[in-house]
């Protein structure tokens, strides 16, 4: 059977993608960052609009940029203002939209390319993209498996993570570094409203069967893998744009794990 | 204070004339304390008293304005010191979808099983084996940490904060969350670990009935060190008056004494 060369490239991009934030994803989960997530995606797309405002054919960079510097100021803003976070998050995620919203309405010929970034598109995933999601696979995955031991303790107790050594500041600081790379390169599958699913959904699964931290890792490595490269997979023959294709998935899996977790504890409970 | 600067023992911690603001609010106003290294001792004090701010500073989680903190007659907290010591918070802000179990918490706090995510359970156990049989944590080990109740939580923490053997353990409001019953283990079990270990163990907390039993000293605090002594000198009426602010009849205890008996 020939693959198509765009649906070889999204779905190794899936490959890529989806293990990692399923695993980045256990820590954003259990430190109650979904939000972040959210304000970080959404912020993506005034990254994308300057990188077109600015004549970029690839508005990666720009995006990417964006969404760390939103990073950097969500936290800047938390350490130094009386903000709650849900504030600062809700000012800079809508704030971004708008700035986002409005530089695509004053260029022209930019209004077809907001839907691919809203909900994602296979179409517009390149070799570049593969590549790059290889390399943030590789970097980010292994800093996560080197900080394992910080990133648990830090996200069991910060001053207990102090008083063990930990540098509680520049891990937190690296984390959301991290996250906000993953995210911002994942939304070229799923797109900026649905990007969050994939960060999310796979260790919320992977929490319904795991019995250790180390099962809920590789369990949301595996749904994260199977979620994002099923979900392209299904896209191409449903011709539906591979965002919300992915997030069904996840989703289905979701109730799965549910349905998987009550079996699981009635057999526990039998014997 | 006189008194306890003069003595001769050597000191695991010194705190001297500590000013913290928090908010533009003075919240430790001069603070000096000296704590003997081997001693098991009490700081209380009422809500807003600046217990928390001063455990802070001891963990060099707060910069004070001015003046001094000495930990272990080496310096003021740093990587160095804070590898020496333990510490055990309240509770953990661990959320229920983090499925980290008492095994795993163990591990990563020790260099020995830091390598855990890649090694089977059974090598892990046999690492940890004299650490949670002293402790008593063995049957625990596959339960999720978010899932322990608050005495058993307080176990696990004070056996991980035990495992780098640390010469002195600071413990914040340790039976927060802990029934009355296990609040008698809890104390039993600090009290048999400080005999054994010979380790300088400080206990933060307002519950002032516990102090009676089992510290040698107590350090009443309330912006400053309003009183200090052995527990049946400061635990007078008087003293808790400063201290507390309001006056104040001491809890007549029933249970029988560890230290000696005293009258109060």
């Amino acid at each position: 059977m020939d693959i198509e060369p765009f649906m070889l490239r999204a779905v190794l991009t899936a490959l890529f993608l989806g293990p990692l934030c399923g695993f980045i994803g256990v820590f954003v989960t259990a430190r109650r960052m979904s939000f972040f997530s959210d304000t970080v995606a959404h912020a993506a797309l005034a990254g994308v609009a300057l990188g077109f405002w600015l004549g970029l054919p690839d508005p990666t960079v720009p995006m990417i940029l964006f969404s760390l510097v939103i990073a950097g100021l969500i936290l800047w803003l938390k350490e130094r203002t009386a903000l709650l976070n849900d504030t600062i998050m809700a000012l800079l995620l809508s704030g971004s939209v708008a700035l986002g919203m409005v530089i695509l309405s004053l260029l022209k010929g930019y209004r077809g390319e907001l839907d691919r970034y809203l909900f994602g598109d296979i179409l517009s995933v390149g070799w570049s993209d593969a590549a790059l999601a290889l390399v943030v696979l590789i970097t980010v995955g292994s800093v996560l498996f080197w900080k394992l031991n910080a990133l648990a303790l830090l996200t069991a107790h910060s001053d207990l993570a102090h008083v063990s050594g930990v540098p509680v500041r520049w891990l937190n600081y690296g984390f959301v570094a991290l996250l906000t790379v993953t995210v911002a390169l994942s939304i070229r599958l799923l797109g900026i409203i649905l990007v969050t699913s994939l960060v999310v959904i796979p260790p919320a699964a992977a929490r319904n069967l795991a019995r250790s931290l180390r099962q809920q890792i590789l369990l949301s490595l595996f749904l994260g893998l199977i979620g994002a490269s099923g979900g392209v997979i299904l896209s191409y023959p449903l011709n539906l744009p591979s965002g919300p294709c992915i997030t069904l998935t996840l989703a289905g899996l979701f109730v799965l794990s549910l349905l998987g977790g009550r079996l699981q504890r009635g057999h526990q409970n039998a014997s | 204070m006189d008194i306890a600067f003069r003595s001769q023992k050597p000191a695991a911690v010194e705190v001297q004339d500590l000013h913290v603001r928090l908010g533009g609010n003075p919240v430790l106003r001069g603070v000096n304390l000296r704590i003997e290294a081997g001693r098991m001792v009490a700081l209380i004090g009422p809500n807003g008293s600046g217990k928390t701010t001063l455990l802070r500073c001891l963990l060099g989680l707060q910069k004070p304005d001015s003046g001094s903190v000495r930990l272990l007659q080496e310096g003021p907290p740093g990587p160095g010191i804070l590898k020496r010591m333990g510490y055990v918070p309240q509770r953990l802000q661990l959320d229920p979808s983090f499925m980290l179990t008492v095994r795993e918490f163990l591990a990563i706090r020790r260099p020995l099983t830091a390598s855990w995510f890649w090694r089977p359970s059974r090598q892990i156990d046999a690492l940890l084996h004299e650490a949670v049989g002293e402790m008593d944590v063995t049957r625990l080990l596959d339960r999720p940490v978010a899932g322990l109740s608050g005495g058993q939580l307080q176990r696990v923490l004070i056996c991980s904060s035990l495992l780098n053997e640390p010469e002195l353990l600071l413990l914040d409001e340790p039976t927060a969350g802990v029934d009355t019953p296990g609040e008698a283990d809890f104390y039993e079990l600090i009290a048999e670990v400080h005999r054994r270990r010979g380790l300088t163990v400080v206990l933060v907390s307002h519950d002032l009935s516990m102090v009676y039993r089992h510290a040698s000293r107590v350090y009443a605090l309330n912006g400053v060190i309003c009183c200090e002594g052995a527990p049946e000198e400061v635990m007078n009426a008087e003293s808790l008056r400063q201290a507390y602010g309001i006056h104040f009849t001491p809890y007549q205890h029933q249970h029988p004494h560890s230290h000696g008996s005293h009258g109060h």
